[in-house]
């Protein structure tokens, strides 16, 4: 497979899917961080204070910034590759992946509206990449 | 909702807004420098060392920055699954704004595609 400036290759395509995968993991460390403060109620300021403080020794929030960090290098990567008009829809697929990760690991259940939900983010992310090839075809 | 409805309205349309310009900061940063191919790990660093060499970068720290920290207020005002519907303005303003800003072409197959995963993101956060 060739590589153009613009084109949605392959590899392009695997490395969103890998910011995405990063992105939920993110979101699942912050969850848990705050999860350890599951007793926290707000009555006064410096309770957030504690509530951060708390949060801060929890190692998922190193770890989701550590996963921010990575994410930034791979998306700033991908961005010298592709159209902004582009990687932002792809990157929609995160809706797709995190009710996938919140079944296996936080049992939760996915409806049907849901499920429909994730069906037309495929097909929205389908067509941002088709236009992509589209045009690399066009310049051609 | 107890809080008035027009403020959550423009505080979501202003994070929209900043996620925006953070994202259109970064990719104009990015046009200005190039990463040739074949990628290697060597040549990432080299990149994101020039990158953060930028101001325009900085720009789009403290957009993102700022758009998390409005984001945060209106989580705490308004219901999630309704903020995230709304928060799927970015796809049309990150679209429009690639195509007059940063000049790519955005065709008519991309804009359906656009519309499709706001529909999805709605039904999703709906469900």
């Amino acid at each position: 497979m060739k590589t153009f400036k613009k084109g949605l290759t392959l590899k392009v395509v695997l490395f969103i899917v890998f910011t995405d995968i990063l992105e939920t993991f993110v979101q699942f460390c912050f969850k848990k961080s705050t999860l350890t403060q599951s007793g926290f109620d707000v009555r006064a300021f410096s309770d957030i204070f504690s509530f951060l403080g708390g949060v801060m020794s929890s190692w998922f929030l190193w770890g989701a910034f550590l996963l921010v960090l990575l994410e930034f290098i791979i998306w700033a990567t991908l961005l010298s590759k592709i159209d902004l008009s582009v990687a932002v829809p792809a990157a929609s697929l995160s809706y797709v992946f995190v009710p996938i990760v919140s079944i296996i690991f936080l049992h939760e259940k996915i409806t049907l509206l849901r499920w429909s939900g994730i069906f037309f983010i495929l097909m929205g992310v389908i067509f941002v990449s088709m236009s992509s090839k589209e045009k690399q075809e066009h310049l051609e | 909702m107890k809080q008035g409805l027009p403020v959550i309205l423009s505080l979501i349309v202003f994070t929209s807004l900043c996620d925006t310009i953070n994202q259109v900061f970064l990719k104009s940063a990015i046009n200005t420098l190039s990463l040739s191919s074949p990628v290697t790990v060597k040549k990432i660093i080299r990149f994101i060392v020039e990158l953060i060499k930028v101001p325009r970068v900085w720009g789009s720290f403290f957009f993102s920055i700022l758009s998390l920290s409005v984001w945060l207020v209106v989580l705490s005002k308004a219901d999630l699954n309704f903020a995230f519907s709304l928060d799927s303005m970015v796809y049309v303003f990150i679209a429009y704004a690639s195509q007059h800003i940063l000049k790519e072409k955005v065709c008519f197959k991309r804009w359906s595609g656009t519309i499709l995963v706001i529909m999805g993101i709605i039904l999703v956060t709906l469900s």
